[in-house]
C-alpha cells in the first residue's frame, strides 16, 4: 500500500543487468533500458515511415517529414540557414527527449519490473545533454573562428574599463547555462510526475476508505484525467524548448560578437 | 532531402489528403505558438532556473578559488555577487526572447 501510493518510487533506479569495470558500478538499469527503447524506436520508426520513399507521401511519411519540417523550421528561424550544418545533431537531441518525454507516460511498460520510467526526470541525465551541447558550442566556436569565438565575453559598444566587471558577469552568464537547460527539462518532469502519481495515489486512498470516500474519489480521478493531457502538452514543449535553446546557444557558436 | 523547398508539384488528387496533411500542419503551427507563449508555470520554471543557475554558478567558481588560491572567504564572497548579477543577466535576457518570441507570432 505504502508502495502503490509513493509519488517518488517512480524515479527509482534498479540495475536490469548487474556489470562493473574497476569498481565502477556500469549496471544496465531501467534507465537504461528506456534510453536503449527511445533510440530504437526513433530509429526504427523513422526508418519505417521512410522506408517507402514516395513522392507523394502516405500517413506516417508525412508525419515523418512534418518533424523534419517542423526540426529545420526551428534551426532555421533561430540560428539561421547556417545553422542548418547542426541539423543532425538537433533533431536527435529533440527525438531523443520527446520520444523519452512519451515514454515517461505509460503507467506501465513492458520493461523488467514492469513499470514506467521517465529518463529525463533524473537531472544527471539533462545535465550531461545540456553538456553536450555546451561543448559542442565552444568547441565548435573555438574551431571555427578560433579565439574570436571569446568576443562573447567582451560585448561591444562599452567602454572598456567596464569589461573589469562586465566579463566575469558574463562568463558565469555562460557558464550557467547548461545548468538552466539541464534544471528546466529536469524539473518540469519531476514536477510533473510527482504531482501525476500524488493525485493517483489521492484516489487509491479515498477508495479504501468505504462508499463516501469512492465518491469521493471521482474528484482527484477528474483531476489525474486533466493533468495527464496537460502532461503530454509538458513532454513536448519541454523536448521543444530544449532544442530551440540548443539552437540559440548554437548560434552563439556561429556568430559570436553579438 | 535537397528537393525539399520545391513547390508540391504533386498535389495529390484526393482532397482528403489534403485536408489531412492541412491539419497536420495546423496542429505543428499551434503547438509552436503554445511553445513560444508557454504557461505561466513554464514561465515561472524557465525565469527562477535561469536566476538560480547563475547564482548557483557564481557560487561554485567563488568556492572553487577559495579552495584553490585560499582566499576564503573573499572567492565565495565576490563569486555569488558576480553570480547574482549575471542570474539577473540571464533573466533579462530570457525576458528579451520571450518577447521577441511574441512579437513575431502576433
Amino acid at each position: 500500500m505504502a508502495d502503490a501510493t509513493n509519488p517518488i518510487k517512480q524515479f527509482e533506479i534498479h540495475p536490469i543487468a548487474d556489470f562493473s569495470i574497476g569498481g565502477w558500478n556500469l549496471s544496465f538499469t531501467n534507465s537504461s533500458f528506456f534510453m536503449v527503447t527511445s533510440v530504437v524506436l526513433v530509429a526504427g520508426l523513422l526508418s519505417l515511415a521512410m522506408s517507402k520513399r514516395a513522392l507523394v507521401p502516405g500517413r506516417s511519411q508525412s508525419v515523418a517529414e512534418l518533424l523534419y519540417e517542423f526540426v529545420a523550421g526551428m534551426i532555421r528561424s533561430t540560428a539561421g540557414d547556417a545553422g542548418l550544418k547542426f541539423f543532425p545533431f538537433v533533431f536527435t537531441l529533440f527525438a531523443f527527449i520527446l520520444m523519452g518525454n512519451m515514454l515517461g507516460m505509460f503507467p506501465y511498460f513492458p520493461a523488467p519490473g514492469f513499470h514506467g520510467f521517465t529518463f529525463t526526470s533524473h537531472i544527471i541525465v539533462t545535465f550531461a545533454l545540456a553538456l553536450v551541447v555546451m561543448a559542442i558550442v565552444i568547441g565548435y566556436g573555438v574551431f571555427k573562428h578560433g579565439l574570436k569565438f571569446f568576443s562573447l565575453f567582451f560585448p561591444s559598444g562599452v567602454p572598456w574599463p567596464l569589461y573589469i566587471l562586465l566579463t566575469p558577469i558574463e562568463i558565469i552568464s555562460f557558464l550557467s547555462r547548461p545548468v538552466t537547460l539541464g534544471v528546466r527539462l529536469f524539473a518540469n518532469m519531476l514536477a510533473g510526475h510527482i504531482l501525476l502519481k500524488v493525485f493517483a495515489g489521492f484516489i487509491i486512498m479515498l477508495g479504501s476508505v468505504g462508499a463516501l470516500g469512492v465518491l469521493g474519489a471521482v474528484a482527484p480521478l477528474i483531476m489525474v484525467v486533466a493533468l495527464t493531457a496537460l502532461e503530454f502538452l509538458v513532454a513536448f514543449l519541454q523536448a521543444y524548448v530544449f532544442a530551440v535553446l540548443t539552437c540559440i546557444y548554437l548560434s552563439d557558436a556561429l556568430h559570436p560578437g553579438h | 532531402m535537397a528537393h525539399r523547398d520545391e513547390p508540391n508539384q504533386n498535389s495529390p488528387s484526393d482532397p482528403h489528403d489534403f485536408e489531412r496533411r492541412l491539419n497536420a500542419k495546423l496542429e505543428a503551427r499551434r503547438a509552436k505558438e503554445a511553445a513560444s507563449n508557454p504557461s505561466g508555470w513554464g514561465q515561472g520554471v524557465r525565469y527562477g532556473s535561469e536566476f538560480a543557475g547563475g547564482v548557483l554558478v557564481g557560487a561554485g567558481l567563488g568556492y572553487l578559488t577559495d579552495q584553490i588560491l585560499n582566499w576564503t572567504p573573499w572567492g565565495l564572497l565576490v563569486g555569488v555577487l558576480i553570480g547574482f548579477a549575471a542570474g539577473t543577466l540571464n533573466v533579462v535576457r530570457a525576458a528579451q526572447s520571450m518577447n521577441q518570441s511574441d512579437d513575431a507570432s502576433s
